[in-house]
């Protein structure tokens, strides 16, 4: 019984991650903010999913896959919006590089570094 | 309709969504959508295994999570450098 409630704790918490992050893909109109709503999923929701099949099934075929597939999500996520956002940037300014005159966070924690 | 297959029919519906940022959005926002629906069909799919108790839909999940990942990159170096 107190596992049973453990997996609807972690299902709804999947859920509602997934839901208030597609919210966040369909409002915001920047493609780069867009972007910062893939990561929830991938990391809190595939997470939970995986555990409440891991408590389910416990550690046999499936929970392993499970484990799997949200080690490949969590990766596929970092990897994929790292690719997306560098090509929306190449695509905006036609390079990665920063630009001239542009100011970048390497600069500014350069300038803050004790001599 | 077990808790599995509740869990599995809300994800379903947030699928619309990303159906509609892929018809609506931009270039860029378009492929965003298409990566946000990839992660939630694996995830569904690993519901509905779930709640259909039936251990080779595990499989399906396994094998788009890896090929949503190789096709998702596909898009970026093509939309990067050819599109």
């Amino acid at each position: 019984m107190k596992h049973e409630i453990i997996i609807a704790i972690l299902l709804a918490a999947a859920v509602l991650v997934t839901i208030v992050s597609m919210v966040g893909v369909l409002v915001m109109r920047d493609p780069y903010q867009k972007l910062h709503y893939l990561g929830p999923v991938a990391t809190i929701s595939a997470p939970c999913v995986a555990g409440a099949v891991l408590l389910q099934e416990g550690m046999n075929q499936a929970g392993v896959k499970a484990l799997l597939v949200a080690g490949v999500l969590l990766l596929m996520n970092a990897v994929l919006s790292h690719a997306t956002a560098r090509m929306a940037r190449i695509r905006d300014l036609g390079a990665w590089e920063p630009q001239p005159g542009e100011h970048v966070m390497e600069e500014r924690a350069h300038e803050e570094r004790p001599s | 309709m077990n808790l599995w297959l509740a869990a599995a029919f809300v994800m379903v519906l947030a699928l619309l969504p990303c159906g509609i940022v892929c018809f609506k959005g931009g270039t860029i926002g378009r492929l965003v959508g298409l990566e946000m629906a990839d992660t939630i069909c694996v995830l569904l799919l690993i519901l509905l295994a779930e709640g259909f108790h039936r251990l080779p839909f595990y499989d399906l999940a396994v094998g788009l999570a890896l090929l949503a990942f190789g096709g998702g990159l596909v898009f970026v170096r093509f939309l990067e450098r050819y599109l």
